[in-house]
């Protein structure tokens, strides 16, 4: 329970300076090119490691299904989301959305399983949890103080 | 409401992606499936590189070698990501993600790191994150 918690806050905070660091790239090269070379390293990374820990049988894939292929490129559909969503709404309004579904549709697959998940009973209790979590989001947004960050990216973004 | 469209599509698919992955690890490994799928996912972004008209390869060299390297750490993003929903589900997992993700933008804004405007700390952000950790500690108990 401890170790998946503070493995996810070690994968949130990587997120949160993968972000800044992708925007960088993104004001210099644009959209395609940070993504590829995002993507490509992510790819040469994950492979090294693999190929330092389990050696030959990184290259066994006995229970791989077809659709395994393809999940990589559900990618491709974060980054033109964002991409569009950031220049119809800005940065904060975006993020915000897009932070507040996430934990929708996670709350929602949880409840059924979905792809197999294992089910996380949907109770009261879910719900309100989820909602606490999704004002902190909201107010952490939009409580003042951003405004002038959000006025420069959204130049950046234009 | 397009751009609200698209932003909550793309919530919908960063979620999918974590859910999907985790469950790819389970039947290949973690690492088989970190590399698999970012493998795809690279040779998808380079399909389309190719048809889009704007090409600013140059622009790699005006950015700061450090920045261009912050993909390699989606290999520990990945597989920290998988191994936290097999252990507290999805929920849970996107929840601190998303406090961990806030907390690190709101340290770098206030220290002013990576050429980011420094900005002062208020109040509301402090509540912000303080809701969000409340929300975790109903969740959860």
């Amino acid at each position: 329970m401890l170790i998946g918690l503070l493995l996810a806050l070690l994968a949130g905070s990587l997120v949160g300076l993968q972000n800044i660091f992708n925007s960088r790239v993104n004001e210099r090269a644009g959209t395609w090119p940070t993504t590829t070379l995002v993507l490509g390293l992510g790819f040469l990374a994950s492979f090294l490691i693999g190929l330092a820990i389990e050696g030959k049988r990184l290259f066994h894939l006995e229970h791989m299904e077809p659709w395994f292929w393809f999940s990589g490129i559900v990618g491709v559909g974060v980054v033109v989301c964002m991409v569009n969503g950031m220049k119809w709404l800005g940065p904060t309004y975006t993020i915000s959305i897009v932070m507040c579904s996430q934990l929708f549709f996670a709350l929602l697959w949880d409840s059924f399983g979905f792809l197999g998940l294992e089910v996380v009973p949907f109770t009261m209790k879910q719900l309100v949890g989820v909602l606490v979590i999704g004002s902190g989001i909201l107010l952490f947004k939009f409580g003042g103080a951003r405004e002038i960050r959000a006025a420069v990216a959204s130049r950046e973004e234009a | 409401m397009k751009g609200l469209l698209f932003a909550f599509m793309a919530g919908f698919f960063i979620t999918l992606q974590g859910v999907a992955n985790s469950r790819i690890s389970e039947g290949i490994g973690t690492w088989q499936a970190a590399t698999i799928t970012q493998f795809t996912g690279f040779a998808a972004a380079l399909l389309i590189l190719l048809f889009v008209k704007e090409k600013r390869w140059r622009g790699f060299k005006e950015v700061k070698p450090i920045y261009l390297t912050s993909g390699a750490l989606a290999a520990i993003i990945i597989s920290s990501n998988m191994t936290a929903i097999h252990h507290v589900g999805v929920t849970l997992t996107v929840a601190a993600v998303l406090i961990a993700q806030l907390s690190l933008t709101f340290l770098v804004d206030i220290n002013g790191w990576f050429g980011v405007i420094k900005q002062k700390m208020r109040l509301p952000q402090f509540i912000g994150i303080a809701l969000m950790v409340i929300g975790i500690i109903i969740l959860k108990f």
